[in-house]
């Protein structure tokens, strides 16, 4: 398959520009109907972020990890995914898992550690999975799930299902050993795996230039045989154009690709951290102010004709309603029985959980 | 009636072998993956001719990474396939143990029943093959602690076959431990086709009533040779072959230590930390109205292995004597 775009370049792959004017000679073909879904999941995203952090804020929930200013490399890498696709999300992925078809309802119940949460809140929250939806429950350790994407990926062929594997990653997953065995195999392989790694500039506290002395991150694909490309993870027509390319590849045989999406985090890394410590107020307000990928967007669709402020206003409501639709439905969902703390540890119960159970509860 | 079975004399390599040959046959999810498991069908030659016959996509050549074959191997037991992950020399699983401990045993519980990884990690392990510090480790317990896992020891090939195709057919994750060095010294009678010993059952291997010895895998035969010494005394103990570390047995233990009301655990794992713990706190738990003795731990010592001086890590016969006298004469 030709590549409609260059791996490796030094400044990112744009569709669209900050003031949402478009860049010269770089065609979408997704539909207007497309462009305005992207649009809308981007604003859904950021309402349940927000939601979420007054959840923390108002001590019902114990912990998020926003995902505020990163809505476009999440929702454009997904947005092309199919139903058997493969995701593994990192600890930040709203966007991916809302995209895949998690409703606002889990998510938000996955918050609070309700029953309607998929994974039944066994994971801290913002570690969002669906089986359903073969969105992989994510480990909190940094990398470790790459090797895993490879080889759900590798099945894939062996099995002939067509499937494709995305794997988020951060900055900071480029630095683990996991990620380079796995990014190895899928090139051994010629895994049909995508690896979407969002560079939010900060690992924690470690900003990029102490994570690595690579030029960029996508870079690093070269090493392992397979391309990189660099983009613009504020622009989500270029995040889901791209994206879109290396799916379509890896679907037809033509193994994996590693994307980097420049982008920005707008919150600490997690309602734990305080980043006053590492980065400057105003470096957030200029990526918040100036680049922020919703704005963007509707910058462009109404310099297109696309979207105006009636449509705009009508698009909020509709938001706002089904996010606090989400909020009851997560309300009113119970927490997990007491008894299945017990569960899924095995297949079945073994004797001496048998024996604790018996101690904890009275009764096996 | 009795059903006449064929059988065939075979090493413990063979039997690993037959299971995972008989198995692949009869399921076509199950496959390979590991360091030269493909046309030099293993450094043990445990896939041997495997790959001749069911080729590269299930008989899988990998590059050197252990975090890439067992986080691998996981992402393929989530998408519908039955992997066996072969570790060269389980000493050198740890740089995939997190894999193992943080992804493998933990995604059934982190997702709530909603992914699984039915897939078996084997390999060989433990010393007296003057294999020095990084080819004789038994590091058992760091994967018995773990939730998630099942832990399994064979001590002779007709159980290898038989709890290798236990474990291939486990709706979990399942550790494979083969005491390498029994590979080939130990033979017995193995049924020819597809049989199954359940994981979590031991066997009484010697009937006593003065003391019962409980084993796994290579120490079980040191343990026997013991017996043997000790019945030339007089004294008549019992044999336990544990099988499975996870689930153990814990009934076929008591049975045992109520009647003798003596309990000796030899492991070949260093001793502090190690499996001869749990089982020694299960049996004080649950038993000590029964014992007559203290129970003792017959173990390595607490240093890394050996390659010259072996003999003198490893427990021998000499040591479960002593240990079963010394309780004995409690």
């Amino acid at each position: 398959m030709a590549a409609p775009f260059k791996p490796f370049t030094d400044s990112p792959i744009a569709y669209v520009d900050n003031d949402g004017n478009p860049v010269a000679k770089m065609k979408s073909a997704f539909s207007d109907d497309d462009l305005k879904r992207l649009y809308r999941l981007m604003v859904l995203c950021r309402a349940i972020d927000d939601r979420g952090y007054i959840m923390v804020r108002q001590g019902r929930a114990g912990f998020l990890a926003q995902t505020a200013g990163q809505e476009a490399s999440q929702i454009g890498s997904a947005f092309t995914l199919e139903k058997k696709d493969w995701v593994f999300t990192t600890h930040r992925e709203l966007g991916a898992a809302l995209t895949k078809g998690m409703t606002p309802g889990q998510l938000l119940a996955h918050v609070l550690g309700k029953d309607l949460d998929p994974s039944k809140g066994r994971n801290m929250p913002s570690h969002y999975g669906d089986g359903e939806l073969n969105i992989v429950t994510p480990s909190s350790v940094v990398g470790n799930k790459t090797p895993a994407a490879v080889g759900v990926a590798m099945a894939a062929t062996i099995r002939k299902s067509g499937q494709v594997a995305m794997c988020y990653m951060g900055d900071g997953a480029t630095s683990e050993g996991d990620t380079l065995a796995a990014f190895n195999f899928a090139g051994v392989f010629n895994a049909p795996a995508v690896f979407a790694l969002q560079n939010n500039q900060y690992a924690i506290s470690i900003d990029v230039k102490h994570q690595t002395k690579s030029r960029t991150f996508a870079e690093k694909a070269s090493a392992f045989g397979f391309d990189g490309y660099l983009v613009d993870g504020n622009d989500v027509i270029a995040c889901a154009e791209v994206s879109k390319f290396a799916i379509d590849k890896a679907r037809s045989g033509g193994g994996p690709t590693l994307i980097e999406f420049l982008t920005y985090r707008y919150g600490p890394h997690s309602s734990a951290d305080d980043d006053s410590r590492y980065r400057k107020k105003e470096e957030i307000e200029l990526w918040r102010n100036t680049r922020d990928p919703i704005m963007r967007m509707r910058k462009y669709l109404t310099k297109q004709g696309l979207l105006d402020d009636a449509s705009e206003a009508k698009m909020q409501e509709e938001i706002k309603h089904v996010v606090e639709q989400g909020l009851t439905e997560a309300e009113a969902s119970p927490l997990p029985a007491p008894e299945t703390v017990f569960d899924h540890a095995y297949a079945t119960l073994l004797p001496h959980q048998i024996d604790e159970k018996i101690e904890i509860f009275g009764h096996a | 009636m009795a059903i006449e079975t064929a059988t065939k004399t075979l090493t413990m390599v063979q039997a690993v072998r037959e299971a995972m040959l008989e198995e692949m046959r009869l399921d076509d999810t199950v496959c390979i993956l590991g360091e030269d498991v493909g046309p030099r069908g293993g450094v043990f030659l445990c896939t041997e001719g495997l790959y001749a016959e069911f080729g590269p996509d299930r008989v899988i050549d990998t590059p050197l990474s252990e975090a890439g074959i067992l986080g691998g191997a996981l992402g393929m037991a989530m998408n519908g396939l039955r992997p066996i992950a072969e570790i060269q020399f389980i000493d050198f699983l740890f740089p995939g143990y997190d894999q193992l401990y943080s992804e493998i045993a933990k995604i059934r519980y982190r997702s709530a029943g909603m992914f699984k990884a039915p897939m078996v990690i084997r390999g060989p392990y433990g010393g007296g093959v003057r294999g020095g510090v990084y080819h004789s480790q038994s590091p058992e317990e760091l994967f018995a602690h773990i939730p998630g896992l099942k832990v399994v020891v064979p001590s002779n090939p007709y159980d290898a076959k038989g709890l290798l195709i236990s474990a291939i057919r486990d709706e979990d994750p399942v550790v494979f431990l083969e005491p390498k060095r029994i590979y080939r010294g130990v033979k017995n009678e193995v049924p020819e086709g597809a049989y199954t010993v359940p994981i979590g059952k031991a066997k009484v291997v010697r009937e006593g009533s003065d003391a019962t010895l409980i084993s796994y895998g290579a120490m079980l035969h040191v343990a026997l040779e013991a017996a043997d010494r000790l019945a030339a005394e007089g004294k008549n103990v019992e044999v336990i072959d544990l099988r499975s570390l996870v689930p153990y047995d814990g009934e076929t233990i008591l049975t045992s230590v109520k009647k003798t009301g003596h309990a000796v655990v030899v492991v070949e794992a260093p001793k502090l930390g190690s499996f001869a713990n749990e089982i020694s706190a299960y049996i004080a738990e649950k038993a000590i109205e029964y014992l007559e003795g203290p129970i003792i731990r017959v173990a390595s010592i607490d240093t890394s292995v050996p390659y010259n001086l072996e003999k003198y890590y490893l427990p021998d016969a000499d040591r479960i004597v002593k240990a079963t006298k010394k309780t004995l004469e409690f």
